[in-house]
């Protein structure tokens, strides 16, 4: 690869917030990562990711994303189901997601979940996974407390603002 | 035939797109945003999407929110509609590389036809009427353009290379007036579309805007569907539109849509277009631009022309070849399209709101596009248009009737429309004698001095 595409695509990655990038086409194989990313000594050995601090959504939870689908006939939307009646507890937060993608517990598949329900977690802990573009975006903590429920299944297409977790902030 | 198209739109053009598929029989994704969640396209599409927050440039503009979505939920086609990233070339090609087809011209048709000196070289070089014009690359300094504009004479038509919509143009009628509106344009146009670049076109008094549209094949083939007459705008937005254009004759059709044909034919272009020409008033024509996606007056065409527009769209993206040779395209009556904006009828300024009560006409020849419904809120981040009446009669006379009775009928409270200005234009005797040209709606603006209008239309279709 040339340095002049090396270069564009440092601006592409700049122009679009990604933190790293890994291109592969018949010439070989580039990788590159923008300084600005969190410790990468625990990032999946598989893809590369950039951290996300989760947003999560304060009690009662009508999620802004998911649209009120109310007697809709013809249509049927499957993907958005799982935030259908979701019953938070006033001392509970909502983690959604920040970006339509696919849903990982795991940074592998053969690795161990990120969380499982009824695990403490602390701020800054990874989540879970948001997979948009190819780019493994790790879900973070943005406070610590106990994950309720997790929402979602492993492998699952995600929209924006879809809930995802339920925490319970210590 | 496509396994699931992706909607990469809102509104009426949403809604047409998802039509289109339930009658070819391709399932639909809709994409929204969180402003966007009791959309109509949202609940009437197959499968739908959040992809981001109110603001388009996070949602409806966002190329990685709507990449991943396809990739995500498994789309095989995405029809981009008009406004957003439809002529977006960098959207075109992020499509291909993620293996999914783009409803719409290759990524290098789109950028061509969006940088308009170039457009303007080209046309020139293989016979395609341009107006006089700055040369080259286009202008960015004054000094330049003072010159080009001696050469050209005045009044001259300050534009924005990456143009559209109105921004960045300014007529200027002397050397001064140049002086202290090219620097004002050059703003606007790096404001809008991060370029500095203008060019100048040689300024039109009493033109008419009338464009042709084009359905081309990946095979070369090129037809035209005949012309539709836009010159009833308003600071570059197109507010009435109707086919056949009144003045235009048999010959000057034919011709006109010849050089529309080339113009499509010279780049290889595939996919529907429209090539969008000035009319003078001594019958002189002249190329201003290419848009490269599918209308929103699309309706007008199909009303008279009897071809789906947007099905062919689906279709030639497919690969299909054109079904229809020049000598079958046969038109039929006169179509007039009123788009209805939600914004006050005198002030122009958006409405949005509730709609408490929807009523939309009907009747022999009486066709409504919108996404309206009752008690839906028209959000305030997105385009205005929230309908288009379109109609059609065997002349243009009943046409004219048919649409005022349907405008009548037409009931959206909760919210002001522009309906009253499109029941003034169809009553005023030079518009029923088919005599105006891109200055008509200065009639029915309150004498505001100072303000600089620039009867040209571009706007996003």
């Amino acid at each position: 690869m040339e340095l002049r595409d090396i270069k564009a695509l440092v601006l592409l990655m700049r122009e679009h917030g990604l933190l790293e990038l890994e291109i592969e086409d018949k010439k070989g194989k580039v990788r590159l990562v923008r300084g600005t990313a969190a410790g990468s000594d625990d990032k999946p050995s598989s893809a590369a990711a950039s951290r996300l601090i989760a947003r999560t959504e304060p009690a009662p939870a009508a999620a802004p994303g998911v649209p009120a689908k109310k007697n809709d006939g013809s249509a049927s939307k499957g993907n958005a189901g799982a935030s259908g009646g979701i019953d938070l507890k006033p001392n509970q937060k909502l983690v959604v997601s920040p970006m339509v993608g696919t849903f990982y517990r795991a940074a592998a598949a053969n690795a161990a979940p990120f969380v499982e329900e009824g695990d403490t977690v602390r701020k800054g802990q990874a989540l879970c996974i948001i997979e948009a573009m190819k780019m493994m975006n790790e879900i973070e903590a943005d406070t610590a407390g106990r994950v309720v429920r997790i929402l979602c299944d492993n492998g699952q297409p995600v929209e924006y603002n879809q809930p995802l977790i339920i925490i319970e902030p210590a | 035939m496509f396994k699931k198209l992706l909607v990469a739109n809102r509104g009426t053009i949403a809604i047409r797109i998802i039509r289109a598929c339930r009658e070819l029989g391709i399932p639909t994704i809709a994409i929204y945003s969180t402003a966007d969640k009791d959309a109509l396209h949202v609940k009437m599409a197959d499968e739908s999407v959040c992809i981001g927050p109110p603001a388009a440039e996070d949602s409806y503009l966002s190329i990685p929110a709507i990449v991943s979505t396809v990739l995500t939920y498994g789309a095989d086609a995405v029809h981009p509609g008009y406004g957003f990233l439809s002529e977006n070339g960098d959207f075109a090609e992020a499509c291909r590389r993620s293996g999914v087809r783009f409803v719409g011209p290759q990524a290098r048709h789109i950028r061509l036809m969006g940088d308009k000196p170039r457009a303007r070289r080209i046309m020139i070089r293989h016979g395609v009427p341009v107006l006089p014009g700055s040369e080259g690359k286009g202008v960015t300094e004054l000094r330049d353009a003072q010159a080009s504009a001696k050469k050209l004479g005045f009044p001259v038509l300050i534009k924005a290379a990456a143009g559209g919509g109105g921004k960045g143009m300014r007529i200027a009628r002397d050397q001064q007036e140049l002086a202290r509106l090219f620097p004002l344009a050059r703003a606007e146009s790096e404001a809008a579309f991060g370029s500095r670049t203008m060019y100048l076109e040689k300024y039109l008094e009493r033109a008419r805007h009338v464009e042709f549209q084009i359905l081309a094949d990946n095979y070369r083939n090129v037809i035209h569907l005949g012309e539709r007459d836009c010159s009833i705008q308003r600071r570059h937005q197109k507010v009435l539109e109707e086919m056949p254009c009144p003045v235009l004759t048999d010959r000057m059709r034919d011709k006109m849509g010849k050089a529309a044909v080339r113009a499509a034919q010279v780049v290889g272009y595939a996919n529907v277009g429209t090539i969008e020409f000035l009319l003078a008033p001594d019958g002189q024509f002249y190329f201003i631009e290419m848009n490269t996606r599918i209308q929103v007056e699309h309706g007008v065409t199909e009303m008279v022309t009897s071809i789906d527009l947007v099905k062919e769209s689906i279709m030639l993206a497919m690969g299909e070849k054109l079904r229809l040779s020049q000598r079958q395209v046969k038109y039929s009556g006169a179509a007039i399209e009123c788009r209805i904006y939600a914004e006050d009828p005198d002030t122009h300024i958006p409405s949005p709101g509730i709609v408490s009560n929807h009523h939309s006409p009907g009747g022999l020849g009486v066709r409504v596009e919108t996404a309206l419904y009752d008690g839906y809120q028209v959000p305030v981040h997105y385009d205005p248009l929230v309908a288009k009446l379109i109609v059609h009669a065997e002349r243009r006379d009943l046409a004219i009737a048919r649409a005022k009775a349907a405008l009548r009928e037409y009931v959206i409270d909760g919210i002001k429309t522009n309906i009253p200005l499109h029941l003034k234009i169809l009553d005023d005797p030079d518009f029923q004698r088919g005599e105006y040209a891109t200055d008509f709606l200065r009639r029915f603006e309150p004498a505001a001095a100072g303000t600089v209008e620039v009867p040209r239309a571009v706007g996003n279709a």
